[in-house]
């Protein structure tokens, strides 16, 4: 994908980096009025994903461990094609997640499971474990693939960029707001992150965008692993890969949703945008 | 029962167009874009009724520890049958998508002749039609149907890499959030759930390019209710290409049955069952890659490394 957003006309229509939209799109419109031009939800907006997230459990009865477990998956996908085992500079092919507590957290449990299964190794920071049961489990099946919890984030930053080849950021992702990305613990992650020189690939939303532009302020990731459809905030996306994990988006919600189709190399659940 | 041309009229069944040529030896070939007279040669050290040995020291399963393996998974490792269904559907449909797409995109590893049309894709979007090749998708009355209505969503995922149309027939469905959920995902995408399972073999061999067998799993204890001996029947007289999921439904899932299922593909969830040893098809699969490093050590499993990221593994 571009490397930087388009330059958009005030008046052109919302419009993300590869998405294409003319004027009264027809897509869409042979099911109910798709929810971006009924202008119930802005496209890449919050209120979007989470009414595409809602249809999912509620029409379309995907589980939400289902989805978590789908989104880890395709998350720990794209940072392999990201970061190439051969390709890591250390000799161990360490990897730090940092997990938040809430589903973005949960998503890089997933996702760091997977990324051991596939010969990775990563190490789990998961300060405030979430009491959801479901996130329990997500938690239990990566410390029974002996994959360590640390019980502390080093604050000296070079600590971590000498440990690991890079972080994967599963901190806040879409949930952040202006509160939560200011609470702790996750404040104290993000002020880490900021200084880390390893590279970061965010899932979803880089975590403390969602709240807002905070320009020099923000995390800088290296990757953005957007899921099911780019958010908003992705245009400010600066990094060297993008990805989407769209593929288990049904037709009918790509289309109501104005999710532009994408061919998926192969069998593969990421593009790169 | 009506033929399939009223059924296809009634608009319940997908048509098919054959899917390429009919393979002189084997009898069908799943590549549209062969010559009608290639067909993918048997690999030369299979033979018919030879159990057929994995990889060095792969461990192939007794029912037991199958079952064992499952539960510790659930009880132990804090699984949820909703993900490794997930994880095993999605493995299921991948290894068919392998063997079903062109040669020469996937290199040449299923075929002795050099595969040089790398650049054509099998299955252009363009060729779309409506009478697309279709695969009937057989789900049993437990987890083995689950799996199979996980493997019809990817393959309708899969529809522009594959060609294939998947569709379901799902004649005993448990009264659990699971299953309905994985039925209205496929239902929400599309996916035809026949009304009626087709009476003859021939119809099938006519209307599906594939058949995916997700009837009985590494559960299964010789008892087959109806309709499944039926299904069963009709099944060992169809000449398409059967898959099936874990274990061949009818078989035993340690001595295998002689006369029953013969089919082509055997994909194997978590690790071999000792059924698998006497699995004479041309592509066995292992699938289910979630089996922590841990659990292989206590059972001493032996399996062999997955290919980079990938979700199966192609045994032979």
């Amino acid at each position: 994908g571009p490397r930087r957003p388009p330059a958009r006309s005030p008046r052109a229509p919302k419009s993300l980096p590869g998405v294409e939209r003319g004027p009264g799109c027809a897509r869409g419109l042979g099911t109910a009025l798709s929810p971006v031009l009924s202008g119930a939800c802005p496209q890449g907006s919050r209120a979007e994903a989470e009414a595409m997230e809602k249809e999912l459990l509620e029409d379309y009865r995907f589980g939400r461990q289902q989805l978590i477990e789908i989104w880890g998956h395709a998350c720990a996908v794209a940072v392999t094609k990201a970061f190439p085992l051969p390709s890591l500079p250390r000799r161990q092919p360490t990897l730090l997640v940092a997990c938040g507590p809430a589903q973005n957290g949960a998503i890089g449990l997933v996702c760091a499971r997977h990324l051991r299964s596939f010969d990775y190794e990563p190490t789990i920071f998961y300060p405030k474990r979430s009491p959801d049961p479901l996130h329990r489990d997500f938690t239990t099946q990566c410390e029974k693939m002996d994959i360590p919890f640390l019980s502390y984030l080093p604050t000296e930053v070079q600590l971590i960029n000498d440990a690991y080849n890079a972080v994967v950021d599963a901190v806040l992702g879409a949930e952040g707001t202006e509160g939560t990305a200011g609470t702790e613990p996750c404040a104290a992650i993000l002020a880490t992150l900021r200084l880390v020189r390893i590279p970061i690939v965010s899932l979803d939303v880089p975590s403390g965008w969602a709240a807002g532009p905070g320009g020099s302020g923000d995390i800088s990731p290296d990757v953005l692993v957007s899921l099911a459809a780019p958010k908003e905030v992705a245009r400010r996306f600066q990094g060297r890969r993008h990805f989407l994990a769209g593929r288990f988006v049904p037709e009918e919600l790509q289309r109501k949703f104005g999710i532009s189709p994408r061919e998926y190399p192969g069998s593969d659940c990421v593009v790169a945008l | 029962m009506p033929g399939p041309r009223a059924l296809l009229g009634l608009g319940l069944l997908v048509a098919a167009a054959r899917a390429g040529g009919r393979c002189r030896e084997r009898g069908w070939s799943w590549n549209r874009g062969w010559e009608r007279d290639r067909c993918l040669p048997r690999r030369a050290m299979h033979s018919p009724g030879t159990a057929r040995p994995g990889p060095a020291g792969l461990r192939f399963l007794g029912q037991e520890e199958a079952q064992a393996i499952d539960q510790e998974l659930f009880t132990e490792y804090g699984f949820s049958v909703e993900q490794l269904m997930e994880l095993a559907g999605l493995s299921c449909a991948t290894a068919i998508a392998k063997v079903g797409v062109l040669g020469g995109r996937r290199g040449s590893w299923h075929c002795g002749l050099s595969c040089t049309s790398a650049s054509s894709k099998a299955y252009p979007p363009s060729s779309f039609t409506t009478s697309q090749p279709a695969v009937l998708v057989v789900c049993g009355p437990g987890n083995n149907g689950g799996d199979g209505l996980v493997c019809a969503r990817h393959l309708k995922m899969f529809v522009s890499l594959l060609g294939y149309q998947p569709t379901v027939y799902y004649p005993k469905r448990p009264s659990k959030p699971l299953f309905e959920g994985l039925t209205t995902q496929c239902k929400k995408m599309d996916i035809p759930f026949l009304p009626e399972f087709p009476a003859e073999a021939e119809f099938i061999d006519e209307l599906y390019g594939l058949v995916v067998d997700a009837i009985f799993g590494f559960s299964f204890t010789g008892a087959v209710r109806e309709p499944f001996g039926s299904i069963l029947s009709t099944l060992e007289r169809v000449t398409v290409p059967i898959a099936s999921i874990d274990i061949p439904s009818g078989w035993d899932v340690e001595k295998g049955k002689a006369d029953g299922l013969q089919p082509d593909m055997l994909i194997s969830l978590t690790a071999p069952k000792k059924a698998a040893m006497h699995f004479t098809g041309r592509y066995h699969f292992l699938g289910g890659r979630f089996v922590p490093p841990a659990l292989q050590e206590k059972y001493a499993l032996n399996l062999p490394a997955y290919p980079g990221t990938d979700c199966v593994l192609q045994l032979t």
